[in-house]
């Protein structure tokens, strides 16, 4: 039972960068329709940045966070405009667009192996201290991301439902036809879409890369099945459900480690994404459309 | 009752969600006739035709194929008994050429089972070529023979119909399910479309088609089935169909 | 030619013909029946791990040095590489029943790849299957024993077996292709519901595409494998199976040919043949990562200028069929006629 709640605590931490990640994927997705298996190398690129401004620079990691985000919100759209955009206006069926994305997620990577070199590499910044609270412990930079995360989400929320943006966006992921057809200018709420996906894929990589200290090119790549099994889990294309959805992948990953050897963690979230993803792809989790 | 009908629907049903789409339909189709499918919109007559052809199955009730019970069949089962089905959408092979479309179709095919094809063409180029003879009649008669070996999906709308009815006849079916063969078409072509239906008759072949263009069903069916809120609401030839009450006010009423 | 070079020409071309064998299910699997399988290289692995399973010895007790593996049956060549077809089949049929489920076309490949990267994480972490992480080693080359050549002339025997293999392969996948059966996997990709009121088995006959396909890729895997005498599973992941596919894309879907050119482009080409730039050219950290921003950009330019690969896939004329037909008739049956209709 003591190793419950650490457990726990992990999981946590751990659904809070997953909510991250898994929000700005699903964003982007309910109202682009593209599945971006480049995600996880941009989650990468951001840790990256971050670092350099950090390591280079000699700034505050902090700054190198927001550097990161504002790095990778204008590459996405640059990305969408410049890659995928062609490829969507010559009718490229879905799979393609995957494969196209996974490419550049590839090219990405390789990319920061030939600049960086393939080994890992961490921030410099002095450790934090720690936080006991039950029977868990966390560090200060784990709580940082932890009210990150709900401050992100809580802005999400608040785009969505209370913005005419926002609203735009529900819009588009219900009906783009529809939504074309009302005089929503697609072309730029796209571009948002895009926008607020490249930040918080750069958010979420340095989240990642501050609770596991080292990183190297191939870090955010391994979590980018996690971020879809979070994503599938809540509904493909529901924000909402993403968010539930990191919550349950992230502490069932974690928790499992109790009756699973720790190496087969992640198996866990693939079985659930596989199953959920053929049996039911709109979700468990009846999220509330609001 | 007939004698040995082509089909014969007997308390058939299907629903969707609670909605009965069908709901306990009976009729028969007389073998050698034209026998039209018609009713409002939401009639159910389109699912009427899937359940017909196994791309649906029935809820409740049973489907006689020439005496054969097929309703719960799937619909490859069907079309190898003898039935041809055609499609609304398109539902060419795009990306083969008009005379491969049709070669698709002919059942029974010796070449099509994996020992066949590994052993190589001596196999079944003997039947290949007979299909490659009858495809080629075909489209003479259809006046698609320039297009043999055009990609199917760069015909046009009323190629593509035409196209569809021929590989349907490729099958050389007992019946032949028509799905709104003239929705959507130029009515410059309808007309010439009715003259190949016509045609089949002569053939002895049995035709069930859903329609909307009166015109055509009422120059081509008899007799006619009118189906509403998914029963069958009236059966008899067009004059007797037109007489009934009944079958004036669900047109004119139950839209949905 | 010194003997270094020899040696590596040769394992060049025993990669060659191996990958030759990994293109062409693809095409069977992917390029006629268009069912998406995105973790293909699974099926290689596969056989060369059931190869590698009943040819070696039984495992001998970890204490003594051994490894942990099933089977170990000590079967002699070339039952190995039948047990691989088989196995090679049997999960493809398996990873079949997933794939032509009808979903989208991008969630299939992202369940596929998933399933393809539990079933990695499981074996490498799961010892007792085939040693996990560490994989089986010592696999013995096929009737070296029996022939008990030097080691040179043994390199040119098996060259020479893998290289009948792979053209094995590409007959009986032409005419797979050009028969009915082909057409009619064919059919299925374009419309499946017109292909059944055809009268066509769309599960059954997409389901023997699967197998044929993984059977080939299995006794590809086999070969390579006992070529190579190692195989764990840091050799097969999702990148090799993206190698593949962008073989096949770049060389041309649904053409046999075009999975050959594939074959030898991408793989053996781009993969391979950096290893021959001169050391001084490029700093040799550098290789790896160009190689693949190279074989990334290569497929993103094809999928845009060029998505029906280097070798399209052929239109089907029938022409002898057609020429032999005007024979008898005494008339032209090329399809020039100028009458007009059905406009």
């Amino acid at each position: 039972m003591d190793l419950l709640l650490p457990t726990i605590g992990f999981g946590i931490v751990t659904a809070s960068i997953l909510a991250l990640a898994a929000v700005g994927f699903t964003l982007q997705f309910s109202v682009t329709g593209v599945v971006n298996f480049a995600f996880g190398d941009l989650m990468t690129l951001g840790a990256y940045i971050a670092w350099m401004v950090n390591t280079g620079l000699h700034w505050n990691i902090w700054v190198g966070a927001v550097a990161g985000m504002l790095f990778l919100a204008v590459a996405s759209v640059i990305m969408n405009r410049l890659l995928l955009q062609p490829f969507i206006r010559k009718r490229t069926d879905l799979f393609g667009l995957l494969i196209v994305t996974f490419a550049f997620g590839l090219i990405i990577e390789n990319a920061l192996q030939a600049i960086f070199g393939p080994n890992f590499q961490s921030y410099s910044y002095t450790p934090s201290a720690s936080v006991g609270f039950l029977s868990m412990t966390f560090t200060v930079n784990q709580l940082i991301i932890i009210a990150l995360s709900v401050i992100v989400m809580l802005l999400v929320h608040g785009l969505l439902r209370y913005t005419k943006v926002g609203k735009a966006m529900r819009a588009m992921a219900d009906d783009p036809a529809l939504a074309r057809a009302c005089g929503i200018k697609v072309a730029r709420i796209t571009d948002l879409a895009w926008l607020i996906s490249g930040a918080l894929a750069g958010l979420a990589g340095f989240v990642l890369v501050l609770n596991t200290a080292a990183f190297a090119p191939s870090t955010g790549e391994g979590f980018l099945l996690v971020i879809v099994a979070a994503a599938v889990l809540g509904g493909v294309g529901r924000p909402y459900g993403a968010m539930a959805g990191a919550l349950i992948v992230g502490l069932v990953t974690e928790v499992s480690v109790i009756v699973i050897p720790a190496e087969d963690k992640s198996v866990a979230a693939f079985v659930i994404l596989v199953v959920v993803l053929l049996v039911r792809p709109q979700g468990i989790i009846a999220a509330a459309r609001g | 009752m007939t004698e040995n009908p082509a089909l014969r629907v007997t308390r058939v049903s299907r629903s969707f969600g609670g909605v009965h789409a069908v709901d306990g339909c009976s009729f028969e189709v007389r073998q050698g006739t034209i026998t039209g499918l018609i009713g409002p919109n939401g009639a159910g007559k389109s699912t009427m035709l899937n359940l017909l052809a196994g791309a649906l199955r029935p809820d409740q009730g049973s489907i006689h194929f020439f005496g054969s019970e097929i309703a719960h069949l799937p619909a490859f089962r069907i079309a190898r008994q003898g039935m041809a089905r055609t499609f609304q959408l398109s539902s060419e092979f795009a990306r083969m050429t008009v005379l491969e479309n049709l070669m698709v179709a002919p059942l029974h095919q010796r070449g099509d089972s994996l020992w066949a094809a590994v052993l190589g063409p001596r196999a079944w180029r003997r039947e290949e070529r007979d299909h490659v003879e009858s495809a080629w009649r075909l489209l003479q008669r259809f006046n698609l023979g320039h297009l043999v070996h055009e990609y199917a999906g760069n015909l046009s709308g009323g190629q593509k119909r035409l196209l569809e009815l021929a590989r349907a006849l490729q099958m050389k079916p007992r019946l032949l399910l028509l799905d709104e063969p003239m929705a959507g078409v130029n009515p410059a072509l309808i007309s010439q479309l009715a003259d190949y239906i016509a045609e089949l008759k002569g053939e002895g072949l049995t035709v069930v088609m859903v329609e909307h263009e009166m015109g055509t069903v009422e120059r081509l069916c008899d007799p006619v089935i009118v189906m509403a809120q998914g029963r069958v609401l009236a059966e008899g030839s067009m004059a007797e169909i037109r007489a009934n009450p009944a079958v004036v006010t669900a047109y004119l009423s139950g839209q949905r | 030619m010194s003997d270094a070079v020899t040696y590596y020409v040769i394992t060049l071309l025993v990669y060659m013909g191996c990958n030759v064998m990994f293109v062409l299910g693809l095409n069977l699997q992917f390029g006629l029946a268009n069912i998406i399988n995105f973790s293909y290289y699974i099926l290689v692995a596969v056989g060369g791990y059931f190869a590698g399973l009943v040819v070696l010895g039984p495992a001998q007790p970890v204490e003594s040095g051994g490894t942990e593996y099933l089977f170990g049956w000590t079967l002699p060549w070339p039952l190995p590489v039948a047990v691989a077809g088989l196995t090679g089949a049997v999960l493809a049929l398996l990873v079949g029943v997933i794939a032509v489920r009808r979903l989208r076309s991008d969630y299939l490949a992202v369940a596929t790849l998933v399933v393809g990267d539990v079933t990695w994480l499981l074996t490498g972490n799961t010892t007792s299957l085939v040693n996990g992480w560490n994989g089986l080693t010592g696999i013995p080359q096929p009737l070296a024993d029996t022939l008990n050549l030097p080691q040179l002339q043994y390199q040119w025997v098996y060259l020479g077996i893998v290289l009948g293999f792979a053209l094995l392969s590409f007959l009986l996948m032409q005419r797979l292709t050009h028969s009915p059966f082909g057409r009619s996997l064919r059919a299925i990709r374009e419309n499946e519901y017109t292909a059944a009121a055809c009268g066509k088995d769309v599960f059954r006959l997409r389901m023997m595409a699967m197998m044929i396909g993984g059977a080939i890729a299995a006794v590809g895997g086999a070969l390579f494998i006992e070529f190579i005498g190692t195989v764990q599973p840091s050799m097969w992941n999702v990148p090799e199976t993206f190698v593949i596919f962008a073989a096949l894309i770049v060389g041309g879907r649904g053409n046999n040919w075009g999975a050959v050119l594939g074959a030898i482009l991408v793989p053996v080409g781009f993969l391979e043949g950096s290893r021959l730039l001169p050391q001084d050219w490029i700093d040799p950290n550098l290789i790896d990562p160009l190689r693949w921003i190279i074989i990334g950009s290569v497929l993103i330019l094809v999928l845009y200028f060029r998505p029906q690969g280097i070798f399209p896939e052929p239109k089907r004329r029938f022409r002898r069929i057609l020429r032999q037909l005007a024979i008898d008739e005494g008339t032209s049956l090329t399809g020039k006629r100028k009458a007009g209709g059905g406009r």
